[in-house]
């Protein structure tokens, strides 16, 4: 049973920190996709920044945000009493970040592969612009976003080097699974439930990469 | 019909830089009827046709449809694409491929009450002779039938103009004449005005009831097809262009044999030519077209020939186009452009002035009437 908390823990986080990154990223990758304007190529590059930096360095950057001693950190504890570090929601948050390229990518590459045309046709049969979205651009990038979905919630699954430098490794708090398979071979010397939760994480993440590749080629071509 | 009576339903004049080398400015009015736009390619077609949907924004000028004002850049009038109420088809379709035909003929009736929806959907689908494919998907239609779909889902909405580009460039000949006879039915039945784009003079003359020639971004001609297009044909004129190399000349059927299965035209008061039998009157206007490669050079009159026209003319001048040669010819009243290779110019040892004969036979020429015969 120990050996599924960190797992169960790991889902829920990872399942948490999806649902933050399709958020935040469908209106972001549709803004990159379809509209210009200032500063453009510069924050599309900021925002792809996470999987190029090493995720010790990833972590010590958001704690110069949220950290306690930080003014976003600082302000969200003394005005609501929330405090990120060290606390799952810490956690979610340094998972988030560092998969949110991973369904950036692919969500600005959906919406870009849906020919501009088709959304003028609609808006010429009398549609505005939420419904032009809703029944034309989203059905036809609805497989490239939903593989980017499956990609980070696999990688905010095995989640390490961020949520260590964020949340810490609190056993039952923030130890995920990567967190405790860690432990279990450096302080425990438990090479059995190390394994064990491999095999678990593996299984969740290959079923995963499956899915993606289930969903993905079988798109239609997209005109 | 009176037309004229009621007056312009579309009032366009305006004014828009395309690239440095094109600029519009376009004045047209068009009333209940299928106006063409009509020109070479890159005369602008295709960009008017979008300036007036709204797709793009014109520099300046204004564009009115009936009693609303799509665009008016002195007062800051530029309607949303959606309050248009402006139909369009394309050269490719453009259907939704995510949703089946009865649901791409929907899409444009959005917040109507569903049984209206439902029996306008019904109408526009017997219109267009597609209610056998409502449950297809577009992937599984033949060009043919995504055109018609394409119209239909036009048209439910009822707009108040419908603006089609290079509607049936891309079906074949079969599907082009039917789309067209199916356009023109939409026309009669729906009572709705039309701008059609067209590079094609059949297309024009079968469909048009008011021809614009565009050239260099100006409307420079305006009035039936016909007329029009045989006015722009004056002597001295280079033919232009339109697809591929022809010549395209006015002519008068002078008269009929029928025990030889040919009719002779009179060439803009020019010259003869004979033609396969044409069932108009004596007398009555036609276009002919000829393709430059279609047309033999000779340097004299030749015998024992099967061809059934030779014409005598002089060289005005000969241009080079790659490995294309062009001659310009000029015999009586008119100007021809004949296709040759570069040796045959050696060999024939052409240059301007020299005399020739053009030979035409008669299953080159392609006559282009109006559909109902001149009153």
């Amino acid at each position: 049973m120990s050996d599924l908390a960190p797992f169960w823990l790991s889902v829920q986080m990872a399942g948490m920190a999806t649902v933050l990154i399709v958020a935040a990223g469908v209106p972001i990758a549709w803004l990159l996709a379809r509209r210009e304007f200032p500063g453009k190529s510069l924050v599309a590059g900021l925002l792809v920044l996470p999987i190029v930096l090493p995720p010790t360095v990833l972590g010590y950057a958001m704690l110069q945000v949220i950290g306690r001693r930080a003014p976003i950190g600082y302000w969200l504890e003394s005005s609501t009493g929330i405090t990120l570090v060290f606390h799952w929601s810490g956690a979610v948050i340094a998972a988030a970040v560092a998969a949110f390229p991973l369904f950036l990518l692919p969500a600005r590459g959906a919406f870009e592969a849906v020919d501009p045309a088709l959304e003028d046709v609609a808006r010429l049969l009398g549609r505005s612009e939420g419904s032009v979205f809703l029944a034309v651009t989203f059905p036809l990038a609805w497989r490239g976003l939903a593989a980017g979905m499956v990609l980070v919630f696999a990688r905010s699954l095995g989640d390490f080097g961020t949520t260590l430098m964020v949340a810490g490794n609190i056993p039952g708090v923030t130890q995920t699974a990567s967190l405790a398979i860690y432990d279990a071979i450096v302080l425990g010397n438990n090479s059995a439930r190390a394994g064990r939760l491999t095999l678990l994480i593996s299984a969740v993440s290959i079923g995963a990469l499956w899915v993606v590749q289930r969903t993905l080629p079988a798109g239609r071509p997209v005109r | 019909m009176s037309l004229e009576k009621e007056g312009p339903v579309l009032d366009v004049g305006l004014s828009h830089r395309v690239h440095p080398g094109l600029a519009l400015d376009v004045a047209l009015s068009l009333g209940r009827e299928v106006g063409v736009i009509f020109g070479p390619s890159g005369a602008g077609k295709t960009t008017l046709l979008r300036l007036i949907a709204g797709l793009a924004r014109p520099d300046s000028g204004r564009i009115q449809l009936g009693p609303v004002t799509l665009f008016d850049s002195s007062r800051r009038i530029d309607r949303r694409l959606r309050e248009r109420r402006v139909g369009m088809i394309f050269q490719d379709d453009r259907l939704f491929p995510h949703r089946n035909v009865a649901a791409n003929i929907r899409f444009g009736l959005k917040g109507w009450p569903r049984a209206e929806a439902e029996a306008r959907s019904a109408e526009v689908a017997a219109l267009c002779g597609i209610e056998h494919l409502l449950d297809r998907s577009p992937g599984t239609l033949s060009g043919g039938e995504r055109q018609r779909v394409g119209l239909a889902r036009a048209l439910a909405p009822r707009p108040r103009l419908l603006l089609c580009d290079e509607p049936v460039s891309a079906l074949d000949l079969a599907s082009r004449h039917a789309m067209i006879r199916r356009l023109k039915d939409v026309r009669r039945i729906e009572g709705i005005p039309m701008l059609y784009v067209t590079h094609s003079v059949d297309e024009a003359v079968a469909i048009g009831s008011r021809l614009f020639l565009l050239e260099g971004g100006r409307i420079v001609a305006d009035g039936p097809p016909l007329d029009v297009l045989a006015a722009s044909r004056r002597p001295g004129d280079i033919p232009i262009a339109f697809e591929g190399l022809r010549n395209v000349f006015p002519a008068q059927v002078a008269s009929h044999a029928p025990e030889q299965n040919a009719t002779t035209l009179r060439l803009n008061d020019g010259p003869e030519l004979i033609v396969g039998h044409l069932d108009r009157p004596v007398g009555s206007t036609v276009l002919v077209e000829i393709r430059a490669d279609d047309v033999l050079l000779a340097r004299g009159p030749v015998e024992g020939l099967s061809a059934r026209n030779q014409i005598p003319g002089n060289i005005e001048r000969i241009v080079a186009r790659g490995a294309e040669v062009e001659a310009v010819v000029q015999t009586a009243n008119i100007t021809w452009i004949v296709s040759l290779v570069a040796p045959a110019v050696t060999q024939l040892v052409l240059r301007p002035g020299t005399a020739v004969h053009l030979i035409v036979k008669a299953r080159s020429c392609h006559v282009i009437t109006s559909d109902e015969p001149p009153a």
